[in-house]
């Protein structure tokens, strides 16, 4: 009688497993290796083409747009990575930049935040100066959400209280939405790491947040600023800890992504990796993420990527030089 | 007695505060230094560093803010 009913444990038990397992499959399908293949860029010797501080990329059907902080320029690309030429020059004045730190693209108008003149500024793609507007910070990065509407982004300074981080204007400098307040406690250099955002722009006007460390739901926002929704992404793109080597409480980081891109209905993030023991910094892996957070494929690049845009099937990423790298995604 | 202590003891850092920091604050333009200090942070959190990296920039930014406020 005891052997009949552990018997029927056994089998119970056995059943429920590959049920479980079973179901799990089903949520949770496969994982993809998409393979990025390098492409050889051209020589562009000029001196011009150099990037001496890359920070942010920007792509639209022709071209590849890249800021340079330290020659205060975008510089412009062919998609194979030709240079064709730089945008704008040191300064205080129209077509003048200081620090520029986030361009986009939209309608044949150039974009730039010029952090430290604290405006916006407007370009046509030939280079000449069309317009800017003024904002109260030092916008950090700027996206062309529709032909009308920018959204700019901020680092909050840590000072006044419920800072926002979003910005929403429309291209005659009118302010239309604030929202994301920024998280403040009583350590204000952790809170500049949980604070640290990446911004994709969807393809309806809509954006995307991903913060950098300690959230692993990417915010859906409308273009309104209205948020629409929270995706919470696959826990097999893991959170990798660091400690802060600081006195005091404990405090760990938890390393979510450092650099994220939207194209085609899936999210390209990359996971930070550890450098050097304690450390973390850029990685290789790329994890793709569809909308519903489920991740679909991963990406192992060839070298540790800072920034990179998606377009097209190809990846323009900057690499630990500071140089352009392009590859090609094969599924 | 404990009273007593507690305030000379309060008497001398302000004494000494007043003779280690003879500038006037307020002739000191302490939104210059929010201004650089803002500065170096918006450096520092643009570098793209290791995170430990970006942690010792920052901390470097707020000694220097708070020597800047204090016109030392």
């Amino acid at each position: 009688m005891k052997r009949t009913r552990n018997a029927a444990w056994t089998i119970f038990i056995a059943v429920s497993l590959t049920v479980f397992t079973a179901a799990r499959a089903v949520d949770r399908p496969g994982v993809g290796q998409w393979k990025a293949v390098e492409i050889a860029l051209p020589a562009n010797d000029v001196d011009k083409a150099y990037l001496g501080r890359p920070i942010a990329l920007a792509l639209d059907a022709d071209q590849l747009y890249i800021v340079d902080a330290q020659d205060c320029a975008v510089k412009i690309f062919s998609k194979d990575g030709e240079f064709i030429r730089e945008v704008g020059r040191k300064g205080r004045g129209p077509g003048e930049l200081s620090f520029p730190s986030g361009v986009s693209v939209i309608g044949g108008r150039l974009y730039v935040a010029d952090k430290f003149n604290t405006r916006v500024q407007a370009f046509d793609l030939a280079g000449k100066p069309c317009g800017e507007f003024s904002v109260p910070f030092a916008p950090d990065k700027v996206w062309a959400l529709t032909g009308e509407t920018l959204l700019v982004t901020s680092n909050p300074t840590g000072r006044p209280a419920a800072e926002k981080m979003l910005h929403i204007y429309d291209v005659g400098g009118r302010l239309r939405w604030e929202g994301l307040e920024a998280q403040a406690s009583s350590d204000p250099l952790f809170d500049a790491f949980r604070n640290m955002i990446l911004v994709c722009p969807g393809e309806g006007g809509d954006f995307f947040v991903l913060f950098r460390s300690g959230e692993r739901s990417i915010l859906h926002f409308a273009g309104s600023g209205v948020l629409v929704g929270k995706i919470p992404v696959d826990e097999r793109h893991a959170f990798r800890p660091m400690d802060l080597p600081f006195p005091g409480p404990k405090k760990r980081l938890l390393g979510f992504c450092w650099a994220a891109a939207w194209d085609r209905g899936f999210f390209y993030i990359s996971a930070p990796a550890p450098v050097e023991g304690k450390d973390l910094g850029p990685g290789r892996l790329l994890s793709v993420v569809d909308r519903e957070g489920r991740l679909t494929a991963s990406i192992e690049l060839p070298c540790p990527v800072h920034r990179f845009v998606i377009g097209g099937g190809r990846i323009y990423a900057i690499d630990d030089d500071g140089g352009l790298r392009i590859f090609e995604v094969v599924r | 007695m404990k009273k007593l202590a507690v305030v000379a003891l309060a008497g001398l850092v302000l004494v000494s505060a007043a003779l280690f920091f003879p500038t006037s604050l307020a002739a000191h333009d302490v939104n210059e230094c929010y201004k650089n200090h803002r500065d170096c942070r918006e450096n520092a959190l643009n570098l793209d560093a290791p995170w430990y990296k970006v942690m010792l920039i920052l901390t470097v930014c707020d000694v220097a803010l708070g020597k800047c406020v204090l016109a030392l």
